[in-house]
Parts: C-alpha cells; structure tokens; sequence
C-alpha cells in the first residue's frame, strides 16, 4: 500500500492559489491607484502642450531661409509660427497660411510639430477673434474628454502694404510740364526698400519689416497719374539692388524670370488683370504687386542693401506724369502696418 | 490518509474567492480615480492659458501705441474694460461653444513698507470653481508718478511705480 506521508492536501493547494492570484492582482493594481503617471490622457496632454509650444513660441527650423518658403516638406525641420524666438505668441501669417495649407501630409505634421513616439491623433486649429482667420488640420475630435488638449491665445502679425493713393498725388507727379524730364518718353517710379533701415534690430520683432519672412505688397491708385484716358505702358517692374558698404556702391539690376509668371515669386496685377513683370500693356486705373518673401531670397541681401522695385512706362508720347521714390519705410503713411490680431490656437492629441 | 471531508467546501471556497475577487477588481478598474498625479494638469493648462491672456494684453497692436491694453487699463482704473477683454480672450475657442471661464482680480502695490491689495475686478456671484482649482496668474505693469484716479489714495503719488495685477481665473 502507497503511503500517504508527502502528499500535499487539497485545502493547501487552493489556498496557496488564492493567494498567489490575489498578490498578482494587487501588485499589478497599486502603481495605476497611486500614481497614474503610466495613463495615457496624462502623455497626451504633455504631448500636446509641448505641440503648443513648439507651435506658438518657436518660428521654426530652418530661419533663413524661413522655413514657411521650402516647397520641399523634406527640408522643413520644425514647424513654428512665432515671429521670431523674442516674439514668443506673436505669430506670422506667411507661417500660418503655410503650416494650414495642403502641401503636407499627416507625417508631416507628427515629425515636425508633434514629435511624438507614436502615431498620435491630432487637431491643430487656429481662429482669429475677427474671423479672417480659421483653419484646422487633422482628424475630427473623439467623443468625450479622452485626449490630451491645450489652448494658447496669441496674436497674429500680417504683412504690410504701401498704398500709394491720392494722398501722394502731387508728391509723385511731374510737376511743370516745361521740366526736362517731361519730355523723355520714359518714366520711372521706384519704391524703395533700405534693409538697414528695416531690419535695424533696435525694432521689436513683432512690429518689423522683414522682407526675407512676409510678402512686399505695393498698391498704386493709378488713375491719378495717367495723362491719357487710353492709359499708359507699363513696360516692366525690375529689381535693382545696391549695398552701401562698397566702394563705388551703385545700383545693378537683378537677374530675374521677368517674363514668367509664378505666383509663388510674385503676383502683379494691372487693372486687375494678372500680368508676368514685363507686360509692356497699357494700364489706366491701379498696380498691384506682391513681392514674395521666396523670390526676395533669391536677390542674395544682406542687412545693408538697398532694393528698389522700379516701375517702367514708356510711350512714344508720354502718357503718364509718375516719377520719384516711395520709401517702403516705418512712416506710417508709406506704409500701412496692420494692428495685431488676437487669435486662439487650440491643439488636441489622442 | 488524507480525509475527504471539507472537499466540497473547499471548491466552493475557492469559487466564491475568485467572484469577490473579479468583482473588485472590475469595480477599480472601471473607477476613475483622480490622483494627485493627474491634478496638476488643467492647472497648468488654465495657468498657461492667463498667462498667455495677461501677455498679449500687455503687447500693443501696433508700434505706434504708447501703451498696451493692459497698461491702459490699469493707468485708467478701468476694472469693467479689463474683465471683459480678459475673457473675451480667455473664453475664446477655435469652434463650438465658448468656454465658462471666471475671474477676479487685484492690484496690488508697496504703499510705504507694506504690500497693499487694490480690487480691481470682483468675483461674479454665485460661481463656484467646481472639481478643479483656481489658478492664480500675474504680471507687472508700469504706472507713472502721477496715481491713476481711481486707485487707493495711499498708493504713492511722487515716483513711478511697478504694481502687480493678479487675477485669480478659475473654470465654473
């Protein structure tokens, strides 16, 4: 007969189990009570306040050339839309209208914004307080509360323009027609942009003129000048460079596709018909031109350069009396600078 | 020889244990139980949200303003215009509902060797902070020599001062 002497009971074997299931269990149950670092709504929200401020505190990697003028998303590093690292929550609107466009793809978004480990869900909106301004990219939000979220109030800085109206009527006209330039057949009107003067860093960031980062815009009301109801030739727009701190500094025209239209360089507009920078047509009522931060890139300037954007009309007779130099300065009446705008961005990772 | 009483007990022992076992442990999982790991965060949020509030307040909008809307206000004693813009800007959303933000604020100031607290906003009635906490935001603004009207008559009226404008900012 078998001894019994060894063999373990069955009382011993359930209870032993019971404890061992219940240790298992509490052991894997304290660190979640206690200290909830591990949850995920806690991860989403770090990733998302970090999203923020990447976004709203950062203007981005590269800077010059500004990130916002690579077509290649490739090239971008990070994506920010703050004017410039001193500007923190002023942000530019040549950066917005880039990072909200669609040229990029959800990838885009996580490697250069979020930075994440793992392929977070997102949201990133943006509205102005006036409404101009409404965007958003990313997936609909989820039901309930289950995703990180931060809100960051901000203001957004726009381009400014030189609208050259009636208020410079007899500044830019010929005055006597008797004057010896009154009977060259060509005339020219420049706007003028002094890169030492814009770029002087005693000008705080959020209220500079940077032609490197936002477009140039240049209005003319043109009417006032025309001589000639049939309007006269505007030949070509040409840029013409100079920098100071060279002997012998003079003016030299920039190589440039004048003829070809491309609207990620440039935009002119003649009676409100899109044109390349040498029409050679007629124009009666208004030039408009848009200089983009993309073709200012390829014009090599440097702090000291003067640029001059010079409008050229020409007419077996005469049929415009513009002449002279707008300065594209901080004179509020050359140009207008518009106010701020407060704004909301608001970022979601789930 | 091992007996066989109690056997049965013992199944049904075991059974009961696991039940109760399962029971608790889907009662806490299902739980959520907010620690104090958790309760820093719509803090910070609702902090970083003033501050951004207060900052853009104290940025004029153009180059050409002397002062910003928050030196104005304050310069003016104007409690009315400060609350209002504060949360027009706090309370604004990308879309949807606007948020149920409230706040109070106070000026405070050195008058002699004291610290001294000016109320610049009252709290609304009847607003309650619910679960999460108030958060407390602050920045400095210049005031010159002459004291804004308005402000405490012991505030000093013969240098330039810096006060401090606290605004209290908590979610209903």
């Amino acid at each position: 007969m078998r001894a019994d002497d060894g063999v373990m009971s069955l009382d011993f074997l359930a209870g032993f189990t019971i404890f061992l299931l219940a240790l298992i269990m509490v052991v894997s149950m304290v660190p979640g009570l206690l200290a909830g670092l591990g949850s995920s709504s806690i991860d989403y929200d770090a990733v998302a306040y970090r999203t923020g401020v990447i976004l709203v505190e950062d203007p981005g990697w590269p800077v010059y050339p500004p990130w916002e003028m690579n077509a290649d998303p490739d090239e971008i590093e990070r994506m920010g839309f703050s004017v410039s690292r001193e500007t923190p929550n002023v942000l530019l609107s040549t950066k917005i209208e880039r990072f909200f466009d669609s040229g990029f793809t959800a990838g885009d978004y996580r490697s250069k914004a979020i930075f994440g480990d793992y392929p977070y869900s997102y949201n990133i909106s943006i509205r102005s307080l006036d409404g101009a301004y409404q965007n958003s990219t990313g997936e609909p939000l989820p039901p309930g509360h289950g995703y990180g979220y931060i809100r960051r109030v901000v203001k957004i800085k726009e381009p400014g323009v030189a609208n050259i109206d009636d208020r410079f009527a007899s500044q830019y006209a010929i005055p006597n027609p008797g004057a010896p330039e009154w009977n060259s057949t060509v005339r020219n009107f420049t706007v003028q942009l002094n890169f030492s003067k814009l770029l002087d860093p005693e000008r705080d960031p959020a209220y500079r003129i940077d032609p490197r980062t936002e477009p140039v815009r240049v209005n003319i009301d043109f009417a006032q000048y025309c001589t000639d109801s049939s309007g006269a030739t505007l030949q070509n727009v040409t840029f013409w460079k100079k920098d100071p701190t060279r002997p012998n500094a003079r003016f030299t025209r920039i190589p440039f596709s004048y003829d070809e239209e491309n609207a990620d360089l440039y935009t002119l507009h003649t009676d409100g018909v899109p044109r390349s920078l040498a029409p050679g047509a007629p124009v009666k009522s208004s030039i408009s031109l848009v200089l983009k931060p993309a073709a200012t890139s390829q014009f090599t300037l440097d702090q000291n350069s003067i640029l001059d954007i010079r409008f050229t009309f020409e007419d077996e007779t005469p049929h415009t009396n513009i002449t002279g130099i707008h300065h594209y300065d901080y004179n509020t009446t050359n140009v207008a600078l518009p106010a701020l705008q407060p704004a909301v961005l608001e970022v979601a990772i789930w | 020889m091992v007996s066989e009483e109690g056997q049965l007990y013992t199944m049904e022992g075991v059974a009961a244990g696991i039940i109760m076992l399962l029971a608790a442990y889907i009662a806490v999982s299902t739980t959520g139980i907010y620690t104090t790991g958790d309760t820093h965060i719509p803090d910070m949020q609702l902090e970083q949200l003033g501050s951004d509030v207060l900052a853009m307040m104290d940025t004029p909008d153009t180059a050409g303003d002397s002062k910003s809307d928050l030196e104005n206000f304050v310069n003016t004693n104007n409690g009315d215009e400060f609350k209002k813009m504060f949360l027009s800007y706090c309370n604004a959303t990308t879309s949807g509902d606007l948020d149920n933000l409230h706040m109070s604020a106070v000026v405070v100031y050195r008058s002699g060797g004291e610290i001294r607290e000016h109320q610049f906003v009252a709290p609304d009635d009847n607003t309650w902070t619910g679960r999460e906490n108030a958060v407390r935001v602050t920045r400095w603004v210049q005031l010159p020599t002459t004291r804004p009207a308005g402000m405490p008559t012991d505030m000093p009226n013969d240098r330039p001062k810096a006060v401090l404008v606290e605004v209290l900012l908590w979610r209903a």
